[in-house]
């Protein structure tokens, strides 16, 4: 099915500012001069067209009113219209500039032909679409739908308001070549579709290239091409609509976690547990709220789930806002990993594990994902690029750390700060230790000093070496202890004269 | 499981034993360490998550650390560096690192950490003289949660106020100061030294206070004797291997 919105711009516009008393126009700058990029349907029925000049279109109508074309909201719009559109299929794609693609097959059960109407049509499909249709009036856009066997069938005849079985009379430029090739056809006397479908392809592919006859192919329902859905579906779905719209989030929640069980019988059945749950509820007036949780272990524990949602909403930006009420509700386990069925110990043990990783995914729900870490080595002798901060969530396994010969003090630093922090020292030109450093304001003199333990740049990012100039400056580093008995880790920054006429002192961190 | 932990060093240990049957201080707690100074945040750190490590070595299962800062103060004051904790001794693949937003948040994650009996220790980070939220009621409910779970808590103060501390249901607070090391050869820094000073107990006790030396090898605490460490102030400096004219300015 094809959903195409004509006035999708006009009606962006009719919606957040109300109807304008006059015609009116987007209108976008294109080579210094202002031209029309849509029309409302009152300038289209006054025969204002896309591509018009502005001046041109105010002499024949002076009242016109212009407004700026914004491509990007109409885009966001059209994939919020999406969204919407999800609750018929998950298989929803957009078309740019103002189309919806919607994969309907075997998806239309809940969409019985009206029987009291005889026109309503025959199959659940056209109900689905005539739904999509009203859903879509409802928020102020008109929309012209169809439908066929192949995506490209479709999209060209609601562009041209035709209807499943029409596309012999679509014209030739609904093949959407470019205009020259489209001359040429109608020039050989070949101005419909149909006219193209009765020749013999050789002779077409000869004459206008492969990709013609590919196209017709698509038109005409012989060749089918793939949509590119906006999300992926998930594992598991399940999803329960409601004749009478859910106006409390209480109830909504309820009803997502009555939706996990039913999900995790399935899980169940398949070994499986459940790492990322997708959430999606349907207002009644098209707005579409959606949620996502991440576990840090392959779950079925629906007091987990329940927890997990109760942080999920907590931190919410803007709180769930059911309106008019909820008429789908709708979730879906997207990732999934193996899960045993497991036994605690007959004296009733205690599952540490899997209560420590509860913990990491209910935190990581709450804070972000990317706030709680854990550590991981790598192979770099730069002192901040020493270590990895991974999620917790998918953190690998451990791996051992560097540890130093038996007999030193640690030679790095407990805290660090990131960016180092200046510092102003005092220290003999070109090579010495600093003698006494300030920083915050703060005099500390050096009583005992180890160094300098010289950790250069890169060698291949350095300005001789492969990437110039990426690698920075050689760094002088000391372990140094004032009067007060705090250890710092304080640097010179580029050697004095080779590479920085005055070097810098920062302070990269502090020692125990 | 046994019920306390020590610092393993002697003195300190029977002192902490007062009237209780075990040596040294509850795991089922919550315990307070603040830092003397702003700048002894990293001896105060150090001091928590090496005491952490021995309650971890008590047991035989390998529970995480759950170590919990606000982020903006960790932008400021500089973050844990796991390589430092690995020269220290501590794994630093143990421990679960939580960025929380305000003093709040920490609470409320420090609050969900204890109440999970999988932790090995809990420690959260506070700084400044009254950090929001932070009050009776939240350290109580630490505590209780300690009590329940068995899980060793830290709350770490840094900054706070040293004639007005916040009161807490804390089972002691501990003052952690940097102090001067035994210098290694050529005058070079040496181990991690800490003054520790008791400031408040259950039982009662007080003033307790000592200089201890963390071993990274041997993963022990070494009481120093004060009166034999050497003075910092009059230090020598070490003479320069180059001879120039900024006497003046070296003696200042």
């Amino acid at each position: 099915m094809a959903l195409f919105l004509p006035f999708l711009p006009s009606e962006r516009i009719i919606r957040a500012h109300g109807q304008p008393e006059a015609p009116f126009a987007l209108t976008e700058k294109q080579r210094g001069a202002v031209i029309i990029a849509a029309a409302d349907r009152q300038a289209v029925a006054l025969g204002l067209g896309v591509g018009m000049k502005l001046a041109d279109a105010r002499a024949r109508v002076p009242e016109l009113l212009a407004f700026e074309h914004d491509p990007l909201a109409d885009a966001a719009l059209l994939d919020r219209l999406a969204s919407a559109c999800e609750r018929y299929t998950p298989m929803v794609a957009v078309a740019p500039p103002y189309a919806l693609i919607l994969d309907i097959t075997g998806a239309t059960h809940f969409f019985a032909p009206d029987a009291a109407d005889p026109d309503s049509g025959k199959s659940g499909e056209v109900a689905a679409a005539r739904d999509a249709e009203d859903m879509l009036d409802n928020v102020g856009y008109s929309a012209y739908w169809a439908l066929a066997g192949t995506a490209d069938a479709a999209l060209a005849l609601a562009r041209h308001g035709l209807q499943e079985g029409a596309e012999g009379q679509l014209p030739v430029s609904a093949l959407d070549m470019d205009s020259k090739t489209h001359q040429a056809l109608e020039r050989a006397g070949l101005y419909h579709i149909g006219d193209l479908a009765e020749r013999p392809r050789a002779g077409l592919a000869a004459r206008f290239g492969t990709e013609l006859v590919l196209r017709l192919d698509r038109l005409l329902g012989i060749e089918d091409r793939p949509i590119n859905p906006i999300r992926s579906i998930g594992n598991i779905v399940t999803e329960q609509r409601f004749a009478e719209p859910l106006t409390h989030i209480d109830a909504a929640l309820h009803v997502l976690e009555e939706l996990f069980v039913a999900a995790s019988k399935q899980l169940e059945d398949r070994g499986q547990g459940a790492r990322m749950i997708r959430m999606i509820l349907f207002r009644c007036d098209g707005d579409v709220a959606r949620l996502g949780i991440e576990t840090g272990a392959a779950t079925r524990d629906a007091a987990l789930f329940k927890r997990l949602l109760r942080e999920r909403i907590d931190t919410l930006n803007d709180e769930l806002n059911p309106g008019f009420g909820y008429d789908l509700i709708r979730l879906s386990i997207v990732a999934a990993e193996p899960l045993a069925v497991k036994q605690l110990r007959l004296e009733g043990g205690q599952d540490n594990q899997g209560d420590a990783i509860a913990l990491v995914s209910q935190l990581s729900t709450r804070l972000g994902r990317d706030n709680v870490q854990k550590f991981q080595p790598t192979d770099s002798h730069i002192p901040e690029q020493g270590l990895l901060a991974l999620p917790a969530l998918d953190a690998p396994a451990p791996l051992p750390w560097k540890i130093p010969p038996s007999g030193n003090p640690p030679m790095r630093p407990l805290h660090m700060f990131d960016p180092p922090q200046r510092v102003q020292v005092l220290a003999e030109v070109p090579d010495g230790p600093p003698y006494r450093f300030t920083w915050r304001r703060k005099v500390h003199q050096v009583i005992r000093y180890e160094g300098p333990e010289r950790i250069a740049s890169e060698w291949w990012q350095r300005k001789d070496g492969q990437q110039h100039g990426k690698g920075g400056l050689t760094r002088d580093y000391y372990r140094v202890e004032d009067a007060k008995g705090r250890r710092y880790w304080l640097f010179r920054h580029g050697l004095y004269g080779e590479e920085k006429a005055n070097p810098n002192w920062y302070v990269h961190g502090l020692f125990a | 499981m046994p019920s306390h932990f020590t610092f393993g060093v002697k003195r300190i240990d029977a002192a902490l034993r007062g009237n209780a049957a075990e040596q040294g201080l509850p795991r089922a707690a919550l315990h307070e360490l603040h830092a003397a100074d702003k700048g002894d945040k990293a001896s105060t750190a150090a001091m928590a998550l090496l005491l952490a490590q021995r309650c971890r070595a008590l047991d035989s299962d390998n529970k995480p650390i759950l170590w919990i800062s606000e982020s903006g103060e960790a932008r400021r004051q500089g973050r844990l560096y796991p390589p430092g904790l690995a020269e220290m001794g501590l794994d630093p693949s143990h421990i679960i690192h939580v960025d929380a937003p305000d003093s709040i948040a920490v609470l409320r994650a420090a609050a969900d950490g204890v109440r999970c009996a999988a932790m090995g220790a809990v420690i959260a980070e506070l700084s400044g003289k009254k950090p929001k939220g932070l009050d009776l009621t939240a350290t109580r409910r630490l505590s209780l949660s300690a009590q329940q779970s068995g899980v060793v808590t830290w709350l770490l103060r840094n900054g706070s106020d040293k004639e007005d501390p916040l009161p807490t249901s804390a089972f002691s607070r501990w003052e952690i100061c940097a102090a001067p090391s035994i210098p290694l050869e050529a005058n070079a820094p040496g181990q991690s030294a800490f003054d520790i000073t008791l400031l408040r107990h259950r039982s009662g006790l007080y003033g307790l206070n000592a200089r201890l030396e963390w071993n990274c090898d041997h993963h022990e605490f070494r009481e120093q004797d004060i009166a034999k460490t050497p003075p910092n102030f009059g230090a020598v400096s070490p003479l320069p291997a180059v001879r120039t004219n900024h006497q003046g300015a070296r003696a200042a």
